[in-house]
């Protein structure tokens, strides 16, 4: 490289004159091209890429509690648009969606507060958003019968994450739902540490009451060869992450295990990778492990996801217009609806 | 059993298998969803299994001020 390679794009001042719509202001900060500016307009580019390649299958990941902070439709809507393939999320992500579904809210707080006061009131606080502990009571009373009518339903047959999101998702009955949308759409939705939320504690309840005939069993085991699979059986493979853990693992170690490796990938995360956790490991990390391809179309944004992903969606909404219909996944990968994965 | 709870009253919303249900009249009983039997019972009632509580909430005060008004 010589050292007018160096020096070949000047930064470009952002400019606001007048309104801007979302992807207009994107566009400034692609001419900044400089720190998170930079790295937001770069992760619409390649948010872009992924939805206008049809042979790409779109892996969401969800973690944090994005969910409580407003980010449900949004995901549900990206569902129905088949702006993402494959969903991958907490299990206590999914637990605030089926609350919501089943008519709590997710209440505007405050970060500073007397939370000593709040465990007298029985309202929980997640950073500045508060949860009355009654929608959880609600939330297990009605999943246990939930629970009870799954479980007589598959007569003791163990089901994989994906089976017990959708037998969920079939029975609540919100349009806005994840869940809802998501067994609608047939789009998977793996929920790998389902166990680690308030299902799991309800599982308890379902299957300690006197008169449960048939306790319901969900095997996590049985999702890794489905999305191994959908790695595999597809020509490209992409991932939109927010924050990391589980569901970012789940989803790159589907892309190692199937030695695809991921061709598109934009993450966003506040977590640094000097202590060695695979949430803020950097995308050249990936690499070495053969997750993410070396020439893959990569990014990672340091920010409040809350603020990124919306950005990200809206700017490539409007970039592929109205008109744009992208197929359902499990027909442009000709899989068969549910026993094809 | 600790001095404060010997000296709590013998209400649901004092028990330590509560939580908040329709706030402050009713709370969610999970021994009584374990037993089969319906969850949800007033904060001021109690039955044979109540058990103090190590949890200091507004229930059973709130519960009382609104009954008394």
């Amino acid at each position: 490289m010589q050292r007018k390679d160096l020096l070949l794009e000047p930064v470009k001042p952002i400019r606001i004159n007048g309104k801007l719509t979302v992807n207009q202001l994107v566009q400034q900060f692609k001419n900044s091209g400089s720190f998170g500016a930079g790295r937001l307009s770069a992760a619409c580019d390649i948010y872009e890429r992924m939805v206008k390649d049809e042979g790409c299958t779109i892996f969401l990941a969800l973690a944090g509690a994005v969910v409580p902070a407003g980010m449900r439709s949004l995901v549900a809507d990206l569902i129905r648009e088949r702006l993402v393939d494959v969903v991958v999320s907490t299990g206590a992500n999914m637990v605030h969606d089926a609350i919501e579904a089943l008519g709590g809210h997710h209440y505007k707080g405050h970060w500073s507060v007397d939370d000593s006061m709040l465990y007298k009131y029985h309202v929980y606080r997640i950073y500045d958003v508060f949860v009355p502990e009654e929608d959880f009571a609600r939330l297990d009373y009605k999943l246990v019968e939930i629970y009870d009518n799954i479980a007589a339903e598959n007569k003791g047959k163990s089901l994989s994450s994906n089976e017990f999101a959708w037998e969920l998702g079939k029975r609540l009955n919100d349009p806005s739902s994840i869940l809802r949308a998501a067994y609608e759409e047939e789009v998977p939705i793996f929920l790998p540490a389902v166990r680690d939320s308030e299902f799991g504690f309800i599982h308890w309840l379902h299957a300690s009451r006197k008169n449960c005939q048939h306790a319901l069993t969900v095997d996590a085991f049985k999702d890794v060869p489905k999305i191994v699979n959908i790695c595999k059986r597809s020509a490209r493979n992409g991932m939109a992450v927010i924050g990391g853990g589980v569901p970012r693992n789940t989803v790159q170690s589907a892309a190692l295990a199937s030695k695809r490796g991921m061709d598109y990938a934009v993450i966003i995360t506040m977590d640094r990778p000097e202590i060695g956790g695979l949430s803020g490991s950097t995308l050249e990390e990936t690499v070495s492990w053969g997750k993410v391809k070396e020439k893959a179309n990569k990014i990672m944004v340091i920010g409040d996801a809350m603020i990124i992903f919306p950005i990200v969606v809206a700017s490539v909404i409007e970039r592929i217009g109205e008109d744009f219909r992208r197929a359902p996944h499990l027909k442009r990968r000709n899989f068969q609806a549910t026993g094809g994965i | 059993m600790g001095k404060e709870a010997k000296t709590k009253r013998k209400f649901c919303g004092n028990c330590g298998n509560h939580n908040a249900y329709n706030y402050p009249d009713e709370v969610f009983c999970t021994m009584r969803l374990c037993s089969s039997e319906n969850p949800i019972v007033p904060t001021l009632w109690c039955c044979e299994k109540w058990n103090p509580t190590s949890q200091d909430c507004y229930c059973v005060e709130e519960a009382l001020k609104k009954k008394n008004n």
